[in-house]
């Protein structure tokens, strides 16, 4: 399913960043940068319109020629980019939309680790598994 | 059509184009000169009309894309402008030429030329000629200008007239059908005839026509055709037509809405000019609602029909590009379409829909791309991302560029092109390059991102051969991105920095780049990483002290109160807070840092040393090596200031891999630090102390700048020389000594230390390199009292008595026998064994230490009053020498004597020999014998009393205490008992003879003192006029009267008496028998008692009476007290008198 999942803090720093290890991370890496571009844009241009009930999914961020871009921002900013090989066109919107949510979850878990430093790179290993298992599903 | 033009911009639709070119060989920069000057008229108000004519320039135009015009007349090269070099009148016939063959290869198209011709003068340049200029130079062509509006205007006529011409074409039977240059082959054979056929001809002229209008400024009637273009082309579905017309319909609505022009700064249009030429014709979008009524309503609503909103613009827009992507062939229209789109979406800031333009525009093949092209493409896909605020796509891209400027397939890489667009993405990925923006905190970014660009910027400036660049960058990746490297990425990282270095040292200058860009000096201030920061005091030898009582000194504290319970918290304040201790000029100052290495291998520092400010600082660098990963390690930098005054620490230096690194304590995170400033006295000379004896291990818990060590018997007496020397560079001007003995359990009789200061004194001042010498003598004398536990093992049974016979019963035993304490040693046999045991058992050496100060100063400092001390510990070990186990006393013969028995026991592994006064005792070892030394009573009254001070402060107890020991020391100078070590095996070839003084000072008891003491009644009895003592003996005849008086000379300071005394007359038999029935004997003349009244202090008393005797023989006089009550409250040694010895002798 997914080939790379990030997590981005607020001012735009991974917190979290993991791809398959088939693939040249950096390529991943790159591609999730560049994809704040527009998670940005869609912020700024959907935030002034209706801040409150904004929908925390923003969708398709943009197409890359292998892979899809997909985001979501919590309403701490906190941003997820999740890529998805784009050969995979069996996947529904929907099943991204639960994809974020299940991040969603663990990472708010993440967060309510006393011991986590918010802003800290994660380094949960429940929050690991999980991503792996979002991971292994794809192949 | 190939080569794409990615600086177009929605408003080009509006322009002419000129191009302007060298012919033959003009100097390139004469040329850009001329150029410039003539792209400066961008824009002509045509006379006579209202409108305007906007004029596009390029020096540089393939023939190729010429063959376009027809499709888009703005590609229609229009106008030539040939700027040539011409000396001579002889070459002006082959540049005209050459002008000609020039005009040929945009002839089909161009409306007009014009030749600029530099240098040429005489008839040639003359004549008058519109299509010729001539100017002398390249400096003096004042109307250039001038020429090329004219040359412009011949233009817009051409255009204007080609305008009316098609627009009224319509007449017309055939009208040409226009097409692009693959389509060419496509329209052979096909049927010009049918319906079909006209409508697209006459949709592709309307165009065509819309196409001239807008450049010629009517852009009403550009906006009319291209609508009714659009309706009959689509009618035909003739898509790559119909996309244009799209295009130009957008374009001309694009030039409506935004006069200023969609380019950007660079392409900015004069909007003043432009507003004149629209006057009255042309409003802003927003005054359509708010001027309402308008003069020429029906214009206005006309216009607003025919021009596309905002929003259709984009709509527009993207219709056509779908409709050019159909066609392999248009890639370029079609990319230079996405291009326009976005510079129009980014003013109208939808960069959402700009970033889908731009995505579709990266998928745009163009078939084989040059590298060049490429390049321009990413370049032109970063400012266009970068016009939309996606600076990370943008960075993205330009990085792309950069690695495209070298790619392999290059023959000759633009490492310096790669290196500069390198620089710009820096904003893109937030990197700075200033080290400082990373020292907050722990670095947050996209790392693996950044680390990879930081990388790419080093090799690329290494290949420009710059390695002070490559230097500065690796540096900047090691000291920012050190914890994101993995171990064998940091191995890699250093050794390619120490192979650059080894070409080119870093260092902390600033370095500029050529375009302005600055690189602030990274300084290593992880390699190593320091913890704290610490300053040093001085040792104690050197350390500073202030002269106490001084004015100006001590009233420093801001607070009013001496002592306040309220602490001024300050928190996070201590850098700056002053240290309590002084720094001397002149003299090696140290701070303490503690660093770790985080590195995986050993850390080479080398050339680490102090940043100072505030005094002249000379730091002392060190290099020091760290083990990988080492835990914290303290390392000790030092210096020395070369003036007075406060000295602070900003930070240290070091040099690392080759990169030397000024650190600053302020932007270091997490450095403990006790305060960093610190005073600086003016220099002070400093001593060097060397002694007579070998130094030794530092006495614990002193702070003392060296010590002695020896090793003593007790009483002994050794010489210390102490050499002080002048080792630093002021003068030596005052010197004081003193000494503090430390309190021992032992008892300690007379000076330990005892010095003459006075020949070192006479010497000052002492020069730097001069040295005096101050003699110690360490005289060790502790209690020489036996241990308890011996004096049982001495019976008098097996000690050999020296001196006098014991032969009264009189002696005393003061010391009391603990009984508690006897054990089963009573055999004889055994005697001396045991007592060996017990004196090895209870033998400990004792030891003595003292402290000797010497308190200097001098130079600049003693001004300021300052001073230093030194000190000098001593240590003795203090072996026993000989014990006196047991001290009593016996009666002399005379009243004014006594016998001190001594019981002398050698401790002793040798053999020693114990002298008082005449006598001499030789002891083995071990060995206890008994001394009787006769000594004069002592008349301790007059001895000097302590003041009256003295007496005051110290309790009664301690007067008693003072007294016995002056008492003590008086006797024991008596005495003078000295011992002798004769053999002193410990040294083997030498015999040495130590040899020292013993003292019974801790021995004598009370009631041995009273006993040794005067009495202070003094009885003097004399017989027959001569003073009679023990050993005298007074003769006399038998028959005489013999007078006898005795006197009382009272020395006490209170009244005695009075005293009644009997003279009672015995005999001797020597047998231990006494006689004292010698009625018919002796007999007295008078009373045989005497009485004697008080006397007065100092005062003294006689009584006299008369003896008979009537036989010869030996008599004595024992004279009694006859009421012993009386004088109970002195001592009993006041009541001794003198026995009388009388011989009376026949008359004959």
């Amino acid at each position: 399913m997914a080939v790379c999942v990030a997590v981005i803090a607020k001012e735009n720093y991974p917190l979290y960043i993991r791809s398959v290890p088939s693939q040249s991370e950096l390529k991943f890496h790159y591609t999730v940068h560049t994809s704040l571009d527009v998670v940005e844009e869609k912020i700024s241009t959907a935030g002034k319109a209706m801040a409150e009930q904004r929908e925390l999914y923003l969708g398709l961020l943009y197409p890359t020629e292998d892979y899809k871009v997909y985001g979501y921002v919590t309403n701490s900013k906190v941003k997820f980019v999740i890529v998805v090989d784009s050969s995979n066109t069996s996947l529904r919107d929907n099943e991204i939309r639960s994809m974020f949510r299940k991040l969603h979850n663990s990472f708010t878990d993440v967060m309510c680790n006393p011991f986590y430093n918010p802003g800290d790179p994660i380094q949960s290993r429940a929050f690991d598994s999980m991503v792996s298992a979002m991971m292994v599903q794809s192949s | 059509m190939s080569v794409p033009d990615y600086m177009q911009c929605a408003e080009d639709h509006q322009t002419v184009l000129v191009v302007v070119q060298p012919v033959g060989i003009v100097p390139e920069d004469q040329f850009f000169r001329i150029y410039k000057r003539i792209s400066s008229v961008n824009q002509v108000n045509v006379r006579d009309t209202q409108r305007a004519l906007f004029i596009r320039y390029r020096h540089h135009y393939p023939p190729e894309n010429n063959e376009w015009g027809d499709f888009q007349t703005h590609r229609k090269v229009v106008g030539l402008i040939s700027v040539t070099s011409c000396s001579s009148a002889k070459e002006w016939p082959q540049t005209a030429e050459r002008f000609h063959g020039q005009k040929e290869l945009f002839g089909s198209t161009l409306y007009d030329s014009r030749l600029l011709v530099f240098g040429l003068q005489g008839d040639i340049a003359e004549q008058q000629r519109t299509d010729v200029a001539f100017y002398p130079s390249y400096d003096n062509c004042p109307d250039v200008e001038k020429r090329v509006e004219d040359f412009v205007e011949s233009i817009f006529i051409v255009l204007e007239s080609k305008r009316l011409d098609r627009a009224t074409d319509k007449s017309g039977d055939k009208i040409p059908l226009l097409c692009v240059p693959f389509e060419k082959k496509d329209f052979v054979g096909l049927d010009t005839d049918s319906r079909h056929y006209k409508k697209r001809c006459q949709g592709r002229m309307r165009k065509h026509v819309g196409d001239l209008c807008l450049q010629a400024g009517m852009l009403q009637d550009a906006l009319v055709h291209y609508h009714m273009a659009v309706e009959l082309l689509r009618s035909v579905n003739d898509f790559l037509w119909l996309g244009a017309a799209l295009e130009g319909l957008c374009s001309a609505s694009v030039i409506f809405h935004y006069p200023g022009g969609t380019a950007g700064k660079s392409g900015a249009r004069k909007p003043s000019i432009s507003a004149a030429t629209d006057t009255g014709k042309r409003h802003r979008p927003g005054a359509l609602t708010t001027s309402g009524i308008s003069a020429d309503t029906s214009s206005e609503i006309g216009r607003a029909k025919n021009c596309l909103s905002q929003e259709d613009i984009i709509e527009k827009y993207k219709e056509a590009i779908s409709y050019y992507g159909k066609y392999k062939n248009a890639g370029v229209i079609e990319l230079e379409a996405c291009v326009k789109a976005v510079r129009v979406l980014a003013i109208q800031k939808r960069a959402m829909e700009a970033s889908e333009f731009l995505q579709n525009a990266v998928y745009i093949n163009l078939g084989q791309l040059s590298e060049e092209e490429k390049i321009q493409r990413y370049s032109v896909l970063s400012e266009l991302y970068e016009l939309i605020g996606f600076h990370r796509k943008s960075a993205f891209f330009k990085r792309v560029a950069a690695m495209q400027c070298v790619a392999p397939t290059i023959p000759d890489p633009g490492w310096k092109a790669c290196y500069r667009l390198l620089l710009e993405t820096l904003p893109g990925y937030s990197l700075s390059l200033d080290p400082k923006d990373f020292s907050k905190g722990t670095h947050r970014g996209w790392a693996a991102v950044q680390m990879r660009l930081l990388h790419e910027l080093v090799y690329a400036s290494r290949r420009m051969g710059n390695p002070g660049l490559s230097v500065r960058h690796l540096s900047f990746l090691l000291q920012t991105m050190l914890d994101f490297l993995s171990d064998q990425e940091k191995k890699e990282v250093t050794q390619s920095l120490e192979n650059y270095t080894s070409k080119c040292p870093g260092g902390m200058n600033i370095i500029t780049l050529p375009d302005g860009l600055k690189l602030p000096p990274v300084p290593f201030t992880k390699l190593p990483i320091v913890k704290s920061v610490s300053l040093l005091n001085l040792p104690a030898s050197l350390r500073p002290h202030k002269v106490k009582g001084l004015p100006g000194q001590g009233v420093t504290s801001a607070s009013p109160f001496i002592y306040s319970p309220i602490t001024l918290h300050s928190r996070g304040d201590d850098r700056t807070k002053k240290i309590d201790f002084q720094w001397v000029q002149g003299d090696v100052c140290e701070v303490q840092l503690m660093v770790y290495n985080p590195m995986p291998f050993e850390l080479r520092v080398e050339n680490m040393g102090l940043l100072m400010s505030g005094v002249e600082f000379e730091s002392l660098p060190a290099a020091l090596s760290l083990p990988a990963e080492s835990g914290l390690y303290p390392v000790t930098l030092v210096g020395v200031p070369r003036t007075a005054g406060n000295i602070t620490v900003n930070g240290y230096h070091t040099s690392v891999f080759g990169v030397s690194s000024d650190c600053l304590l302020d932007s270091l995170v997490g450095v403990k630090s006790s305060g960093c400033t610190v005073e600086v006295v003016p220099s002070l000379p400093r001593l060097q102390l060397s002694t007579s004896l070998p130094r030794s291990a530092r006495l614990c818990g002193e702070d003392l700048s060296s010590s002695v060590c020896l090793q003593l018997f007790n009483g002994e007496t050794q010489q210390l020389v102490i050499t002080l020397e002048n080792i630093g560079s002021e003068t030596l001007n005052t010197l004081e000594m003193s000494s503090k003995t430390l309190t021992t359990k032992e008892k300690l009789f007379g000076d330990f230390l005892s010095w003459d200061l006075q020949d070192a004194l006479s010497r000052l001042p002492l020069k730097p390199g001069q040295a005096v010498t101050v003699p110690v003598d360490i005289h060790a004398k502790l209690d020489f009292s036996g241990q308890e536990n011996l004096l049982q093992d001495l019976n008098d049974d097996g000690i050999s008595v020296t001196g006098l016979p014991i032969s009264s019963p009189l002696r005393q035993v003061l010391k009391p026998r603990p009984e508690n304490k006897q054990k089963t040693n009573t055999e004889g046999g055994t005697e001396g064994h045991s007592g060996e045991q017990k004196i090895n058992r209870g033998k400990k050496n004792d030891t003595l230490e003292a402290v000797l100060n010497f308190r200097y100063s001098g130079g600049l400092g003693q001004v300021e009053g300052y001073y230093r001390e030194i000190s000098l510990g001593v240590k003795v070990d203090v072996e026993p020498s000989v014990f006196f186990t047991r001290v009593s006393t016996l009666p002399a013969s005379s009243t004014r004597q006594c016998h001190l028995l001594l019981d002398v026991f050698n401790p002793t592994e040798h053999e020693l020999t114990l002298t008082a006064r005449n006598q001499q005792l030789i002891l083995h070892s071990s060995e206890c014998q008994r001394m009787a030394i006769q000594v004069d009573k002592f008349d301790f009254e007059s001895l000097p009393m302590p003041s009256h001070d003295v007496l005051r402060q110290s309790s009664l107890y301690q007067q008693e205490e003072e007294r016995q020991q002056a008492h003590g020391g008086q006797i024991n100078s008596t005495l003078d008992l000295r011992w002798n070590i004769i053999s002193f095996s410990c040294q083997l070839l030498s015999s040495l003879c130590s040899s020292g003084e013993a003292s019974v000072e801790g021995v004598l008891t009370q009631l041995v003192l009273e006993h040794m003491q005067l009495a202070p009644l003094q009885w003097d009895v004399l017989v027959n006029g001569k003073a009679c003592d023990s050993d005298v003996v007074a003769d006399c005849k038998v028959g005489d009267a013999v007078p006898l008086e005795v006197k009382l000379t009272n020395r006490s300071k209170s009244p005695v008496g009075p005293f009644s005394l009997t003279v009672v007359p015995f005999q001797d038999y020597q047998n231990g028998v006494q006689n004292s029935e010698l009625q018919d004997v002796v007999t007295f003349i008078g009373s045989n008692s005497f009485y004697i009244d008080s006397v007065s202090p100092a005062g003294n008393s006689t009584c006299v009476g008369a003896l008979l005797f009537l036989y010869t023989g030996d008599f004595y006089l024992s004279i009694k007290f006859q009421d012993d009550s009386v004088g109970r409250d002195l001592p009993p040694a006041s009541f001794c008198l003198p026995s009388v010895h009388v011989r009376a002798q026949d008359p004959a």
